[in-house]
């Protein structure tokens, strides 16, 4: 047995129940679902009728349930279910949730909650103001540690191929916090202007806000960051470590290969890049026009790698890999791209006037443009490359830009913004014709591109319906140039020769490690998979720095925890669902001017003002709730964030269980005659609670809707409690007492205001209670009977109390006040369905715990061996939750006595006769 | 102690509590100078985890030999604070606490500057006290596994029972011959139609099969001694000469309550068809079908809720509780026997807590009505002419019409009144409240303990209860008493008086003075002196001041403690 007794839920119940057991010499578990133990009770301001500040009693009955010898307490942690075994005994489950910190480093200093970017409701402070994602419960909690709240990886950063905290990013912006922003992308790449640019932003295709009035602008969020990094810090900002004594060779100076020089770098390590061209960046310099992606931004990304010390060795095309470790080096990568393209493959493509698209852009990149002033142009091919060709050439002066391509529009693997910005250039389209041959003149220059139209017949292997030659449509586009643009492929020449490691023109690699079979070669990037994009380079290069630096060291692979080991991405309808209401925000969409005749490379997408990266970066929906920002783990002095932490699930079997799970406060927006959730100034008991509290949000009594200190304050009794149209006909008993109480606090908070509960029947029953409702009466106090029917906001936010005077002739009257404070009820915490597997937990009519005797045998429920404590079985004060959880503690004691399944904690000390 | 002490002060806001009406950081500042404070903080809660776990540390890395907090009373967090000394392996009484929030911020909230001034004297004060202090530990006294339940009804036997069942022993007093209190008088009962006596017959029969019970009837707890876990009882026991004695670890005081009886006069009482609920009660569980009384058939019932409960001052002020829901039950019973009777239920707010609302509920449905009073215009009874009795009532829910009822009968709803136990009570020293019923130590979070430890309250004798919440606070008192009974042992304050032997004289006036019977005198040396069982001490200090050599000291308040303690009160030397 691991335990004599498990306790679920450590309110009052829970905590007395725990502590009479242990003080009996059992063994509890105690568990807890929060970060701190203490239910409600600590959340009051003072109870009723002794006016003892909640904090103040609580707090030490808190304290002792986590110290007590007997006692182990998990929070943060909840039961998933308890089996009644053979032996009388239970079997539990127990969930502990990851609080993604490390609890035993944890000193409680709130540091992380000081720098976390993300607000969400404070639970504790009943939705009142907003606490952080990462967070203390509140002041008092006990244990005082932090938790991070993590409802699950936000889709913007779980689609990310890169492994880019997109979130982090857009809260770090919304926070005023640019420069940090941008250090979190380069954590992941150097490349930070350049993503800002010309990533395809899948991040914005995930985008919850997506799905209501547009997304957030994540890409351009991100160039904002960069630019504003760039106009004010040269280099990255980053110290260059020390080194590590190690060295990496890279091939390629690509987004892969750079990506993971600068992961490497910041190691430590010593890292030189062979480039075959004569300048840096791969296709980032030589394939992107500088209309999407200026070519001193490539420059900027590329600094920071230099700024490290990595060095650049250009036009040093490397063909002996082998030879190349043989200098010394501990590891290589290859991560050299897809330079090759494809090539047409009909007649006469060797005719002056046709080259591929990468030559082509390359040559403009490199102010070797051909000159294509007046001339007419078909590009051949339908993807990005295309697109750029097409572009380009456009702004090289070419009076007619045609693409063809084989398969119809929508087939296109271009991207959709793509495609229609070249339309707004003026690019013209052909669909589903195919080239048969070039056509040209005597000299041998081109004159036309011969063509044959397609149609689509069966899915092939991609997916795509495969074009089928229409026999007896040839046909001629008349034009001076021809631009293929139809693939690209790696090129093989430095390792197809090693065996087992090229797999037709590409490198074959394992998936996860990018390691290929000679044990220090690694490879990343599109030589490994064929063309795809920076992003992929990016998250590509990122793994292969992580693994060579384990390689390197000799410790295991592994996953690559930035890519393989996220959270699982949340739900966006439960996203959606989360957020009560949505205040519209206006999608920030860039303001491109198009020309249909573009005479330049002038970057065309004009950056985010300032203004308009805060509303964008505003807007974000918060999914993942945290945002990975990483400001909690540069804030904690203890070092004690740990976002690898994950839940842990164990089974422990005890002798008996004792549920206290507690009630459920009554949903007021279920009254909406009362209008809380829409007129601000209506709010709950508990929210009156609250703003009394010793930790009171506000440090005054105030109306949300406007912060004035109301004068004129309402008490409406039995909100949803003695109302067969909420489904409880019961009475909850304590909203008399806690109303009566506040109206006596408030008198004392703000002596110039007038209180007034409108009640059914003041229920002040219980030990003094009566003494109190008169003593609140003698203050001042005012309390009318008679149910109220209906509140109505004027605008200036008062409100209007209709009620039926019963007492002075039952006319009609209708108050105006300040403030409504909605007295609302109990309801039963129907979590207690879910704990019990394999036989039912009886529940009476109203969904409490049954206890099938209440009369004689309270706290015995109708599983023996289970027992239940405080309101988990019914509406009860604090006394009765005492008293009760005191019987409970009985109730199990004479089982554990009876059914032997006793450990008795031992107990040694010297006696005094 | 001539070597400089390490001690730690730290000053607790109470978030706002004590920092809105003291300034806490001069308060702070007023130990910068001292050497021997080595740590002084100011904190929010000092009695947050958290704060405990930064004290814990201080006191481990710094060294710390004592420890002050200036907070609240000591009532509330002294045995926190000496929890925190003890995980940090600092003797727990080398802990000191100041009450800065009753003594200081809440005394003086007109006067910030004062209530500072006298902040910075009581911390002195705490800090020069702490200086002296010696490690002590607690008393470790066994406990005997037996207790005494004095009352024989429902929450007294549930009580036994529950002992019973979990290894102890038990010895139950019941004054009356017969076991079964007020429960066993009664029939059907609310909620659940349960009959009082069926009840008590099965808990009764419970006990019958527990040989660790033993039941004591027409016996009265006439003597106690002994100190804490080992108290020495005598009972008496009615027609027998000799006391029985038995010795018991805790005793479980759940003596009941008396019903309220109407002075004559009091809402027509002594009016023939007037009748008190018990009475009522009486009536309706004596028979099956529709009503009678007298022989005549109840065609009309007037209830007069709150009689003797709620009254202004001079009266009982408290509610009852649980009249209304027994009053509404019966009328239950009444309109199921007899569709046809007519009931109304005059009263000022009807209290059917929880889910006695149903019964509130299905009371209207079947046909009883309910006239709401004004408080300051209760119904009048009078008998009638023609031999009924009437009652008058301002009815506001008629727009406060006045309405004259004739009824067969009236049923004065009587609440509980304290039973009168004064022999008990002095006996036990158990602590009275203003209403008359025992007081807990806290009436929140210890509702059965009483400052006299190892007696425990439980039932309506603590205040007015159901029988269903007695039986929860009988079984809650069980919990308790095992809690102290369940190890064995317990420990004790150490705080109590001891004689400096070479200094006694053994005059015996601190013999006359202690009022537990703590001081005896031994031989020592060939010479009488005093000498005090640690076991049996309170530590109330009474018998130190009286001694003639001052060969007394209170351990934890020694005279160099308190003269101490003054000087830094006044910051002027004690002689």
């Amino acid at each position: 047995m691991d335990y004599d007794v498990l306790v679920i839920g450590s309110g009052i119940g829970g905590m007395e129940s725990s502590i009479k057991l242990a003080d009996m010499g059992y063994k509890v578990l105690l568990v807890e679902k929060e970060a701190s133990v203490g239910g409600r009770m600590i959340l009051l301001s003072k109870v009723f009728p002794t006016l003892d500040c909640a904090s103040c009693i609580s707090g030490p009955k808190m304290s002792s349930t986590i110290n007590h010898p007997n006692i182990t307490t998990k929070t943060y942690s909840e039961v998933l279910g308890v089996k009644r075994e053979s032996n009388g005994a239970f079997r539990a489950t127990v969930k502990e949730k990851s609080t993604f910190v490390d609890w035993a480093a944890c000193t409680g200093c709130n540091e992380c909650q000081t720098a976390c970017t993300v607000a969400v409701p404070d639970e504790f402070n009943s939705d009142l103001v907003a606490r952080r994602a990462a967070y203390i419960a509140f002041p008092q909690a006990v244990p005082k540690k932090a938790v991070i709240t993590r409802a699950g990886t936000s889709p913007c950063i779980d689609t990310c191929p890169a492994g880019i905290k997109a979130h982090g990013y857009v809260s770090l912006i919304r926070s005023g916090k640019y420069e940090e922003a941008f250090q979190l992308v380069l954590d992941a790449t150097p490349l930070v202007g350049t993503l800002g640019r010309a990533c395809y932003a899948p991040c914005e295709s995930e985008c919850s806000r997506g799905a209501l009035e547009g997304t957030i602008p994540i890409r351009r969020l991100k160039r904002f960051a960069a630019d504003r990094h760039y106009a004010e810090i040269d280099g990255p900002g980053v110290e260059r470590p020390a080194p590590n004594g190690k060295s990496v060779a890279i091939v390629g100076s690509g987004p892969a290969g750079l990506t993971a020089a600068w992961q490497l770098a910041r190691l430590g390590y010593e890292v030189r890049i062979h480039e075959a061209e004569a300048q840096p960046g791969g296709f980032l310099r030589h394939a992107l026009p500088a209309y999407r992606l200026p070519q001193e931004v490539v420059e900027q990304d590329i600094a920071n790698v230099t700024a490290l010390g990595v060095e650049i060795v250009t036009n040093s095309s490397v063909s002996d890999l082998e030879a190349l470790k043989a200098e010394g080096y501990d590891a290589v990568l290859l991560a050299t791209g897809t330079p090759r393209a494809t090539s047409l493959d009909v007649p006469g493509e060797d005719a002056d006037g046709v080259l591929t698209g990468l030559d082509f852009l390359r040559q403009v990149r490199v102010d070797e443009a051909p000159e294509l002033v007046g001339k007419r142009v078909v590009v051949v091919g339908g993807g990005n490359v295309a697109m750029d060709t097409a572009r380009t050439a456009r702004r090289l002066g070419a009076l007619e830009v045609r693409v063809a391509y084989r398969r119809g529009r929508e087939e296109m693997p271009a991207h959709a913004a793509e495609i229609e910005d070249a339309e707004k250039e003026g690019v013209g389209f052909e669909y589903l014709v195919a080239p048969v041959s070039v056509v040209t003149d005597a000299a041998g220059a081109v004159t036309g591109l011969r063509c044959q139209r397609m149609q689509l017949g069966q899915a092939d292997g991609s997916g795509r319906r495969r074009p089928e030659p229409i026999s007896g449509s040839e046909f001629e586009i008349p034009c001076d140039a021809v631009i293929s643009a139809i693939g690209m492929a790696p090129d093989p020449a430095p390792f197809e020769n090693l065996t087992g490691v090229a797999k037709g023109s590409r490198i074959a690699v394992d998936g996860t490690t990018l390691q290929t079979e000679i044990p220090y070669l690694f490879a990343a990037g599109d030589v490994t998979s064929g063309a795809t994009d920076i992003t992929r380079a990016v998250g590509a290069g990122r793994r292969a720095a992580y693994m060579i630096d384990n390689w390197v060291n000799g410790r295991e692979l592994g996953r690559f925890p930035a890519l393989d080991d996220l959270l699982g991405v949340v739900d966006k309808a439960e996203v959606l669902a989360r957020q009560k209401s949505h205040t519209r925000r206006e999608p920030v969409t860039p303001d491109t001017r198009f020309s249909p005749a573009p005479v330049d490379f002038d970057e065309l997408e004009p950056p985010l003002t300032e203004a308009e990266a805060r509303a964008g970066a505003g807007g974000c929906l918060d999914c993942g709730v945290c945002s990975e920002c990483q400001e909690c783990v540069s804030a904690c002095p203890a070092d004690a964030i740990r976002f690898d932490k994950r839940e842990v699930i164990s089974d422990i079997t005890v002798g008996a269980v004792v549920v206290s799970t507690g009630y459920k406060l009554f949903a007021a927006d279920l009254k909406p005659e009362y209008g809380y959730g829409t007129y601000a100034n209506v709010i709950t008991g508990m929210q009156m609670d609250r703003l009394l509290a010793p930790t009171r949000p506000f440090n005054t009594v105030l109306r949300p809707g406007d912060g004035k200190v109301p004068e004129r304050i309402a008490y409406v009794s039995c909100t949803g409690s003695r109302d067969k149209t909420t489904g409880n006909p019961l009475c909850s008993k304590v909203c008399c007492m806690y109303s009566v109480k506040q109206n006596q606090l408030i008198m004392g908070a703000l002596p110039l205001a007038d209180v007034t509960m409108h009640y059914m029947d003041i229920r002040a029953a219980g030990k003094r209670y009566n003494e109190f409702y008169e003593q609140a009466k003698d203050m001042g106090a005012e309390y009318i009977k008679g149910r109220v029917a209906k509140i109505t906001e004027k605008d200036n936010g008062d409100l209007i109390v209709r009620y039926e005077d019963i007492e002075n002739g039952g006319a009609i009257v209708e108050a105006e006040y300040d403030l409504v404070v909605l007295a609302v009820g109990i309801q039963p915490n129907r979590e207690v369905e879910k704990l019990f597997t394999g036989e039912r937990l009886g529940l009476d009519e109203y969904f409490y715990v049954a206890e099938p005797d209440d009369d004689l045998e309270p706290g015995r429920t109708d599983i023996p061996g289970v027992f239940v404590a405080g309101t988990a079985a019914g509406v009860k004060d604090i006394v009765d939750s005492i008293l009760h959880a005191g019987a409970a503690v009985a109730q199990v004691a004479a089982h554990l006595e009876h059914a032997g399944h006793v450990e008795h904690a031992a107990v040694a000390a010297e006696v005094l006769a | 102690m001539s070597e400089d002490r390490r001690i730690g002060v730290y000053i607790c806001h109470c978030g706002g509590n004590i920092s809105d009406y003291v300034d806490v950081e001069r308060v702070r500042e007023a130990f910068k100078d001292d050497p021997e404070v080595v740590v002084a903080e100011t904190t929010m809660f000092a009695c947050a985890d958290g704060t405990q776990h930064e004290m814990i540390r201080d006191i481990q890395e710094k060294k710390l030999d004592g420890l002050v907090v200036a907070s609240c009373s000591p009532k509330l967090h002294q045995i926190t604070f000496r929890g925190v000394a003890k995980r940090a392996d600092l003797n727990p009484y080398a802990y000191t606490q100041v009450n800065v929030r009753e003594q200081a911020s809440w005394a003086h909230t007109d006067d910030r500057e004062g209530a500072t001034e006298k902040a910075i004297g009581l911390v002195r004060a705490g800090v020069a006290k702490t200086k002296l202090s010696t490690p002590l530990e607690p008393l470790v006294v066994k406990t005997l596994p037996r207790t005494m339940v004095v009352g024989g009804g429902v929450a007294g036997l549930r009580a036994a029972i529950g002992l019973a069942d979990i290894g102890l022993a038990v010895t139950i007093v019941e004054r009356a011959p017969v076991l079964g209190g007020w429960v066993g008088q009664l029939g059907a009962m609310f909620p659940h139609d349960t009959a009082g006596h069926d009840q008590i017959a099965h808990l009764v029969a419970q006990i019958a099969d527990r040989p660790s019970i033993t039941v004591l009837t027409d016996a009265e707890l006439v003597s106690k001694s002994g100190s804490f876990g080992n108290y020495v009882t005598e009972v008496r026991i009615h027609g027998q000469e000799e006391l029985v004695t038995t010795d018991v670890g805790t005793i479980v005081v759940a003596t009941g309550f008396d019903s309220y009886e109407p002075e004559a006069g009091e809402f027509g009482y002594g009016i023939e068809g007037v009748l008190t609920l018990p009475d009522f009660m009486t009536l309706v569980d004596g028979s099956d079908g529709p009503l009678t009384y007298q022989g005549k058939r109840v065609k009309t019932i007037a209830y007069v809720y709150c009689v003797g409960n709620r009254q202004p001052a001079g009266g009982n002020e408290y509610c009852s509780k649980f009249c209304c829901s027994a009053t509404v039950h019966a009328s239950i019973t009444i309109a199921a026997r007899d569709a046809g009777v007519h009931q109304y239920h005059l009263h000022r707010d009807i209290r059917t807590y929880g889910k006695y609302e149903l019964m509130y509920t299905e009371s209207r449905e079947r046909g009883s009505v309910y006239l709401r009073f004004p408080d300051d215009t209760p119904p009048t009874v009078e008998r009638t002419a023609d031999g009924h009795v009437a009652v008058t009532v301002v009815d506001a829910l008629t727009g406060n019409a006045e309405l004259t009822i004739p009824a067969d009968l009236v049923v004065l709803v009587t609440g509980m009144v304290p039973r009168a136990n004064t022999g008990l009570t002095d006996l036990l020293k158990l602590p009275v409240g203003g209403d008359g019923f025992y007081n807990e130590i806290h009436p929140k979070l210890r509702p059965v303990e009483t400052v006299v430890s190892g007696v425990m309250i439980a039932g309506a004798c603590q205040g007015p209860k159901t029988a269903s919440e007695s039986v929860a606070s009988g079984l809650a008192a069980v919990t308790q008493s095992a809690g102290i009974l369940m190890k064995g042992f317990a420990e004790l304050d150490p705080l109590v008086a001891t004689v400096h032997t070479e200094a006694c004289t053994g005059c015996t006036a601190c013999v006359a003075t202690c009022p537990y019977d703590a001081i005896s005198m031994i031989m020592c040396d060939g010479r009488d002196v005093a000498t005090i069982s640690a076991a049996v001490c309170k530590g109330c200090g009474g018998c130190a001041p009286v001694c003639p050599e001052d060969a007394i000291d209170l351990l934890g308040y020694t005279d160099a403690q308190m003269r101490a303690s003054i000087e830094g009160l006044t910051k002027e030397p004690v002689s």
